[in-house]
């Protein structure tokens, strides 16, 4: 019995390091000649560990109730309790002062990034507009002029008419496009792939991020089924497949390719750049890989090298936190399995087209 | 995003990190406060209480912890998403478990998975909780002298003194033969 506690004591210490280099060895020598020292020793450091991380969250979870003893759990709960006409009235309450101040801080943010924003967009749109031109010698009719700012041809026979494209991102009628689409836009109609149209309404923009949400707001709109695609959380890895569907003309044009950097134009880390053909007329359109998760959103397109860009799909949801979650009904999820995954690219367009929208913008 | 440029009090992500990585208190209370709301508002929703919303948040807040000490927490993922996907994730097996109906879950943030954290942490606490039961079974003096000794690393100088041991080696044997006991009630239990 004394034994046995020396030795234990002895195997504590020499696991602590507490044993000097020549205790050490002796033990050590030990250790290898007796069978049952060893499956001690083993045995104890196992203990010991266990031990060791038992008194780590003991400590944590200490901690952390003291932390909690500073907070008014009360009074926090009186306010977050289930009461639904106190409820209803509490967010909406909030939700008007988070719109006033989101929309001052976007505001300020512009006004921040202006300068290298606009040198940024000044060049890219302008390389579009270049691009406009071009088309407009070869093919009149196709044109959709994405540029609306620095537009150069918005004196044309059909006046003010400017072309995106959107997706649906909840079933009841909620389409998602880029703000420089419908920017200044007098009033705002998406067609779907059958060719009828809807009105829609701008229901949410962000500046910062080149993204609006639109809601159908049409009386003639049924809802549509499950969306297909999901989004996806994880950022896409350089090399990835993807497509888009869009509308740089009247129909949908399927545009495939590869995310050739993490970061788009000139290094914007909010943006992928993209080796996939598109046109003006394919903003605002997805971009799936080939499991039929939403990667991003097509929002340019740099003239000199041909890379295109797209907005990366946690802004997308960043976006749809903005729109009370009880109205979006069935929604873009990021954790259900896409619908599309493993199907072929045919049947994958077939699913996708009727998700996917032209969107008609006319000015005065 | 807005919310959390509003609350000036709300550490961003990185700031969280770095701070548990170097153990700053500071940084896990205000980790604690930050996101306490949102979880105690999804379980009010959700057929819970106050004391179920602080045993679901403390044990989201240990599986973030200890993934972040663990270094594989990607700063890709958003705190605030994954503290409350977790918390979800808990409270709703822990619904099942009580056979109560979960029914239509309220939502209020988004969710991703994240089982395998949950199921991984549930099966290190199983070990948190062996090692508890031990230490419960153990009786006194032997399991203060235990916990003094490994958990509030007293000195076995400090354990002689307040147990009125007359010198260190008794105090030292004595706790030798009840770590000797904890041992066979902690590995029988394997």
């Amino acid at each position: 019995m004394r034994n046995d506690l020396e030795l234990d004591a002895i195997i504590e210490d020499y696991l602590l390091g507490k044993l000097n280099a020549q205790e050490t060895e002796a033990f050590e020598q030990l250790r290898r000649h007796d069978a049952i020292v060893d499956h001690k020793v083993v045995s104890h450091k196992v203990f010991l560990e266990s031990m060791t991380q038992h008194a780590s969250q003991l400590r944590l979870k200490e901690q952390l109730n003291h932390i909690h003893a500073e907070i008014n759990v009360e009074e926090l709960a009186s306010a977050l309790k289930p009461h639904p006409s106190r409820i209803v009235k509490m967010w909406y309450r909030y939700r008007a002062a988070v719109a006033v101040a989101a929309s001052f801080l976007l505001l300020s943010s512009i006004s921040i990034y202006s300068i290298q924003h606009s040198s940024q967009q000044g060049e890219r749109f302008v390389q579009l507009g270049k691009k406009v031109a071009n088309i407009e010698k070869s093919q009149s009719n196709l044109i959709r002029n994405i540029n609306s700012t620095k537009n150069t041809t918005a004196k044309k026979d059909n006046p003010g008419n400017f072309g995106g494209t959107g997706f649906a991102i909840s079933s009841n009628g909620y389409i998602l496009t880029n703000l420089h689409v419908i920017n200044k836009a007098d009033s705002i109609y998406i067609q779907n792939s059958k060719g009828e149209s809807f009105k829609v309404k701008t229901v949410y923009s962000d500046p910062q991020y080149d993204i609006a949400i639109l809601k159908i707001n049409d009386a003639n709109f049924t809802a549509l089924a499950t969306l297909p695609y999901s989004i996806k959380k994880t950022t896409s890895s350089i090399g990835e497949n993807v497509y888009t569907l869009g509308y740089p003309k009247d129909d949908a044009v399927l545009g495939e390719g590869y995310v050739s950097s993490k970061n788009g134009f000139i290094g914007d880390t909010t943006q992928y750049q993209l080796s996939i053909p598109v046109n003006p007329g394919n903003s605002g359109g997805p971009l799936l890989d080939n499991n039929g998760n939403l990667v991003g959103v097509i929002s340019g397109k740099d003239q000199a090298d041909g890379a295109a860009f797209a907005i990366k799909s946690k802004y997308i949801l960043e976006a749809m936190q903005a729109i009370p979650q009880d109205s979006l009904g069935k929604r873009l999820s990021s954790t259900k399995k896409s619908v599309l995954s493993g199907m072929k690219r045919t049947k994958q367009i077939e699913k996708l087209q009727d998700y996917v929208f032209m969107v008609k913008v006319y000015h005065d | 995003m807005v919310n959390k440029r509003l609350n000036s009090s709300v550490p961003t992500d990185r700031e969280v990190v770095l701070g548990i990585l170097n153990n700053s208190e500071d940084m896990l209370n205000k980790l604690y406060k930050a996101y306490f709301a949102m979880v105690l508002q999804f379980i009010l929703n959700n057929n819970g209480n106050e004391d179920d919303a602080k045993d679901v948040y403390q044990e989201a807040i240990i599986i973030l912890y200890n993934k972040i000490k663990a270094g594989d927490f990607e700063l890709s993922s958003k705190l605030k998403t994954y503290i409350y996907s977790v918390s979800r994730r808990i409270w709703l097996k822990k619904l099942t478990q009580q056979a109560k109906k979960a029914g239509n879950i309220m939502d209020y943030e988004d969710v991703f998975a994240v089982e395998h954290d949950v199921e991984e942490h549930e099966e290190k606490d199983m070990q948190f909780v062996k090692m508890q039961d031990a230490l419960d079974n153990l009786g006194e003096p032997c399991k203060t002298i235990i916990q003094d000794f490994y958990i509030h690393n007293l000195s076995m100088q400090d354990i002689c003194e307040k147990f009125g041991y007359t010198n260190t080696d008794n105090a030292k044997t004595q706790k030798y033969k009840c770590l000797q006991r904890l041992k066979k009630i902690f590995f029988s239990h394997n």
